[in-house]
């Protein structure tokens, strides 16, 4: 547990942090709130040359609503997340992700746009964030973009994230109508990752479902939206038959089900299709 | 009058340092000068080394000195292993690799350097050729003799074979009504104390002082053993054991990076410091249990046992440690369990394999026979269609003390017990009969609801010293200093247990002062006189003694000198709450105490100070028991397992601090929870160790662990004058056949009867599976 | 661990036989290979920077390519070690005829050493999917780019 050198470098606003990422590049590694950097950088999986710790710019440390949208800065940490008034009254998904997230250490210390940009596998962030259909926000040497959280994810530790660029904030429309909403996990015995995370975001219209997000993380080398769960759901009265159907497609597509010593590709798939109905039925009795 | 503190669960005196961090671990330990080591280790199970080149990390600024294997193994005598069977092969166990790396975690080379970040860039740089060989990972199959195999030298992978028990098995067998067969496993699992290992050393040439500050449970036993490795006398070397966060068994034991850093301090002149770090420790840190073995016991109709046999396969890993060989037997010991069974046999092959040595993790060799008697009575039960409280009550021996000691078949006195006393009262606690009806209910509703009962007897108070290979006392020296502090040398090394509290209590209590004006001093060889250690559950009951049987030499010297201050005497004197009276006059044990270091007023034949030392053999072992009842409910979806109650009722004999007792208990119970669920070491086929971090081996967390529901009965020891049996393993001893139990009652009426260890959701959601498809 | 798949290319038996038999197209297809060369019949030694997103490591290593038997078969061999530990993989290739199409069905066993088989036990299997994922877009690449 004793890392390479590094050189580490602390800095006070964006424009600085862009400004090394550019002129360090690839040997650069930003430091949100390290809580995935620092021990892959102790096992010397991770070698980077530079670090840049983002942790003092005060601007990305934020969760406000604006014009209908809550943005969510990067530098949020988990526990800033699952204590906000504002999110446990617009959406409620967010703070109860977050009690499930790592322990009260991690919570205190990592930060959403940290884990976002980290693409663990079996991080519980993707699964939210695509639920609720984010757009990550990104900064980089051409300016600022927004990507969509399902296209940000592309493969295990691997996102959209071009050399240069750094999460600046995660950001989505305040849910509207009577939505109900549910986070769920299977939590790994060791490291309490999620074997399976279901995030479900459901709105009710005159007794039907309109509309739904659900995001899966842990099943696959990358989280991804259930879209026939979605489908399956859509015009659904969301009573139990209904619910259980849907969720019957939850690893629908899903070729590449992680298998690892606690629990099977096959299993991963099983408890998806579980817990995404247990979720669902969740999310459907809150929006009542 | 001062209230008696003995028996009373006042908090621990060690907690304070620990909790804000005050304490002093080998790491925080800090001198100046000080060298780093960082070890290169194998990445391969079985190769030979065709070159190590170590240019490059020598050309590093910052280095001191890189050491081969080639460099210093014969330097160096061997690690060694302190057990021995008739007829074991015993590998000869260098300190590094040599010509072949026997295990993934091998030492192959040593980086000395300025810092641990130079140490370890410089390791990176090392090179390594080998040439793999064909691996043995598998404790039975290692015994096929088309094997390949480990050490040439031996010539095949068996390290004993042992036969041990009595009665005649075969003709037990023939008698009985029905025989029921199990193969069980018993898997590797790793101690993971909180601190690993860490070594200091530092070596005076002008006062030829060589100091070694090293994470163990045994220091004296270690001083003597690293003193032989390096032929430095034994007097010349102080061993400290500092801090040391937690052992379980691992620390029971001398390795080789402690004598590597010896050696070095003396070479380069300089302070050398290795801490382990956690991959290090999975891999380089003695594993546990693995055993794979054949139940096979025989019973009547009525559930009477008639006999009992084992036949295990032991797996070593690929050189012994300290006790290594010597666990399996342990086993064999403890095979009758709390039962009457007229004949025992247990068959071990013990074989060599290419992983990383076991050796004792807390319960050392005895869960496992609890585990295998307790599924085996769960398995007759089973066979016989008899409730499993029913099938333990029918073969327990009737409640036995000193005049009638119970008599095992695998030649043990059992000291005393009362096992229908302590199930009787968890049967209560639990409210079995009524939990047995919610069973029915819950699965006439499709809940799938399991109750496990365990019912265990352990040995512990290691224990006379013809059963141990380094002696079986413990000394103590306790000091009444000149203001009536009392200073307390015991040779054990508590490093978690309490014991600077529990043995304050009994001083305090003995002699009329206050646990704070008492002090316990342990794990320093030149401080402390000399002493076994701290493992088998005997710090108590055979360290506790001894500091008591010294505080009953020191009383009876007060006692005599404060007669000869009153002018009585001595026989007329009692001594009470810090007082000794006689007739009507009385002297305090502080003006006693002044009086003894003044010398002035001594009587004529009395050398002045108040010191005693004892050291204390005891008789036999101890025998602590009791009954563990858990409720389980596994979900019948996804073969989740919730625990839903735990009931504990132990008997560790008299207790000196029930806060403690209860701790080691949760302890316990948390160790086996881990085994039955989550723990395991795992090896893939090419003997690289995959379960190599905690992001992968589950030790339980506080959120994972049940509500405990405990209690306990109180059955005296006839062993030792305090009536005290231990308690360190008792919950890693009777908690995992209730867990596995539990869970195979749930499953009971799909026709499961046995489920290996861990028990993972994956493997339940499988069976169900397969039981409704069967259905359908 | 186990590895198996079947990819399909648009090319012929005899095109895709000839790209992957071919060290230069190799180094291009194999995800992170810097140079490859030839150290005697069918052997190669080649520089991998190999990982997954930022975890990276360099690897040197052997590639082999025994029983070949175009268009048909062959069997790879990659040994490569580097400072994360070792990576042994040996696959069978058999590409079939699929009405113009080549399907590739590869099965084999990769085996990981060091500090790679004991911090990534979660991570290898999906590591050794976007590996091969990889590779063979790149083949299709290829196959395409060269397509005359």
């Amino acid at each position: 547990m004793i890392p390479a050198n590094f050189d580490y470098i602390t800095v006070k606003s964006l424009d600085e942090a862009l400004s090394l990422l550019a002129k360090h590049k690839d040997d650069a590694k930003i430091l949100a709130g390290g809580h995935s950097l620092l021990p892959a950088m102790k096992l010397r999986l991770m070698q980077p040359k530079v670090l840049i710790d983002i942790g003092k710019i005060k601007e990305l440390s934020y969760i406000k609503e604006e014009g209908g949208q809550i943005h969510i800065g990067a530098m949020t940490t988990h526990f800033q997340i699952e204590t906000s008034a504002l999110l446990q009254k617009s959406c409620p998904l967010l703070p109860e992700t977050a009690t499930q997230l790592g322990d009260m250490q991690v919570r205190n210390k990592g930060t959403i746009g940290g884990s976002v940009a980290h693409a663990d596998p079996a991080a519980d962030w993707p699964a939210a964030v695509i639920a609720v259909g984010a757009e990550i926000v990104v900064i980089g040497p051409k300016g600022e973009r927004a990507i969509k959280a399902d296209d940000f994810f592309v493969d295990m530790l691997t996102t959209s994230l071009q050399p240069g660029d750094l999460v600046k904030e995660v950001r989505f429309a305040a849910p509207k109508g009577k939505t109900g909403q549910a986070y769920m996990k299977v939590r790994h015995p060791a490291s309490g990752f999620a074997v399976v995370g279901i995030a479900v975001t459901l709105t009710v219209d005159g007794g039907k479902c309109s509309a739904s997000g659900i995001g899966v993380t842990g099943v696959s080398s990358k989280p991804y939206r259930a879209k026939s769960v979605e489908a399956a759901l859509k015009g659904s009265a969301l009573d139990a038959k209904s619910l259980a159907a849907a969720a019957s497609h939850a690893s629908d597509g899903i070729s590449d089900a992680i298998s690892e010593l606690y629990a099977t590709g096959e299993y991963r798939k099983h408890l998806a299709e579980i817990y995404t109905r247990r979720a669902l039925e969740t999310a459907a009795g809150r929006a009542k | 009058m001062a209230e008696k503190v003995v028996g009373k669960g006042i908090k621990r005196t060690e907690d304070p340092r620990l909790i804000q961090g005050l304490a002093h671990y080998v790491d925080d330990i800090k001198l100046p000068d000080t060298l780093h080591a960082v070890f290169v280790r194998s990445i391969y199970a079985h190769a030979r080394i065709k070159k190590v080149d170590v240019a490059a990390a020598q050309k590093t600024p910052g280095v001191v000195a890189v050491y081969t294997g080639k460099d210093i193994s014969q330097k160096i005598g061997p690690v060694p292993c302190g057990a021995a069977i008739p007829d074991m092969k015993q590998p000869d166990h260098r300190v590094m690799a040599t010509d072949k790396v026997y295990w993934v975690g091998h030492p192959i080379a040593v980086v000395f350097a300025e810092n641990k970040y130079v140490a370890r860039d410089a390791a990176d740089k090392i090179e390594v050729d080998y040439e793999e060989l064909p691996v043995v990972l598998d404790e039975e199959k290692a015994a096929d003799p088309k094997s390949p195999v480990i050490h040439e030298k031996i010539g095949s992978n068996i390290a004993y074979k042992l036969t041990a028990g009595e009665g005649d098995i075969e003709a037990a067998l023939k008698a009985a009504d029905k025989i029921v067969r199990q193969k069980i496993y018993h898997k590797r699992l790793a101690p993971i104390a909180m601190e690993g290992r860490g070594v200091l050393a530092r070596y005076y040439p002008g006062e030829q002082e060589l100091t070694l500050w090293t994470s163990t449970q045994i220091p004296h036993l270690a001083r003597t053993q690293i003193s032989l490795m390096l032929g430095f006398p034994e007097n010349k070397l102080r061993l400290i054991a500092p801090e040391v966060g937690g052992g379980f068994g691992s620390k029971l034991n001398v390795y080789a990076e402690e004598a590597i850093m010896a050696y070095a301090s003396m070479q380069l002149g300089r302070p050398v410091k290795w801490i382990e770090g956690r991959r290090e420790n999975m891999q380089g840190t003695i594993h546990g249990r693995g055993q794979v073995g054949y139940i096979e016991i025989g019973c009547k109709k009525d559930g009477t046992i008639t006999g009992f046999r084992y036949n295990v396969f032991a797996d070593m890993g690929s050189y012994f440690q300290l006790l290594t060989p010597a666990i399996p037997t342990l086993t064999g010991l403890m095979l009758s369990g709390c039962y009457k069974i007229p004949a025992i046999q247990m068959n071990v092959t013990a074989c060599f394999t290419n992983k990383m040595s076991t050796d004792a993790y807390r319960g050392a060799g005895r869960p496992e026979a609890t585990y295998v008697i307790e599924r085996a009575m769960d398995l007759v039960a089973a066979e016989l269609g008899m409730d499993v409280v029913e099938v333990r009550r029918k073969n327990f021996p009737e409640p036995f003390g000193a005049e009638n000691p119970f008599k095992v078949a695998t030649g043990l006195f059992y000291d005393s017990g009362n096992y229908q006393g302590a199930l009787d009262k968890a049967l209560k606690m639990a409210d079995y009969t009524n939990l047995r009806v919610e069973q029915k209910k819950a699965r006439a509703a499709g809940r799938l609801i399991g109750v496990g009962v365990s019912t265990y007897v352990e040995i512990c108070a290691m224990g006379p010293s013809p059963a141990l290979p380094a002696g079986g006392w413990e000394s103590a020296t306790v000091r009444i200093e000149p203001t009536c502090k009392v200073t307390i040398l015991t040779g054990a090394s508590p490093h978690g247990q309490g014991q600077e509290t529990s043995f304050s209590q009994i001083a305090a209590d003995e002699l009329g002062v206050t646990v704070n004006d008492c002090t316990v001093i342990h794990g320093d060889t030149a401080v402390v006189q000399y002493g076994i250690g701290t493992f088998g559950s005997r710090a108590t009951a055979v360290g506790g003694t001894a500091v008591y049987l010294a505080l009953q030499k020191l009383k009876a010297k007060a006692t005599g000198m404060a007669a000869h201050m009153l002018g009585v005497d001595a026989k007329t004197v009692t001594f009470d709450d810090g007082k000794f009276t006689s007739g009507g006059k009385s002297v305090t044990i502080q003006e006693v105490a002044l009086n003894a270091h003044l010398a002035k007023n001594l009587p004529a034949d009395m050398e002045p100070g108040l010191s005693a030392t004892t050291f204390f053999e005891p008789k036999n072992f101890t025998f602590p028991f009791g009954t563990h009842i858990c409720v389980v409910e596994i979900d019948p979806e996804t073969g989740e397992i919730q625990i839903q109650r735990y009931i504990a009722v132990d008997d560790c004999g008299k207790v000196i601090n029930p806060l403690l007792v209860h701790g080691q208990i949760h302890g316990g119970i948390v160790q086996s929870l881990g085994q039955a669920l989550f723990e395991e070491v795992v090896y893939d086929e090419q003997g690289q160790l995959i379960s190599g971090s905690l992001m992968d081996y589950a030790v339980p967390k506080a959120a994972q662990v049940p509500w405990m529901e405990l209690d306990r009965t109180e059955t005296p020891s006839p062993v030792n004058p305090m009536g005290v049996k231990g308690v360190g393993e008792a919950g890693s001893i009777g908690a995992t056949p209730a867990i596995v139990a539990a869970v195979v009652d749930a499953l009971a009426h799909l026709g499961v009867r046995h489920l290996d260890m861990p028990i993972k959701p994956e493997h339940v959601w499988n069976i169900l599976k397969k039981n409704k498809a069967g259905a359908a | 661990m186990k590895i198996e798949g079947t990819e399909k290319i648009n090319a012929t038996r005899e095109r895709v036989f000839d790209l992957l038999t071919d060290p230069a197209i190799l180094q291009k297809c194999i995800p992170g290979c810097e140079q490859m060369e030839k150290i005697g019949d069918n052997q190669y030694s080649a520089k991998l920077s190999a990982g997954v997103g930022p975890v990276k490591g360099v690897f040197t290593a052997t590639v082999s390519m025994q029983d070949l038997r175009r268009p048909d078969h062959y069997k790879l061999v990659v040994e490569g070690k580097g400072q994360p530990g070792f990576v042994k993989g040996s696959g069978e290739l058999n590409f079939v005829d699929d009405g113009g199409l080549t399907q590739v069905q590869y099965s084999g066993d990769v085996n990981v050493g060091g500090l790679l088989a004991s911090v990534g036990q979660r991570m290898i299997q999906g590591a050794a999917n976007m590996m091969s994922g990889k590779f063979f877009a790149n083949l299709e690449n290829e196959a395409k780019s060269t397509d005359s």
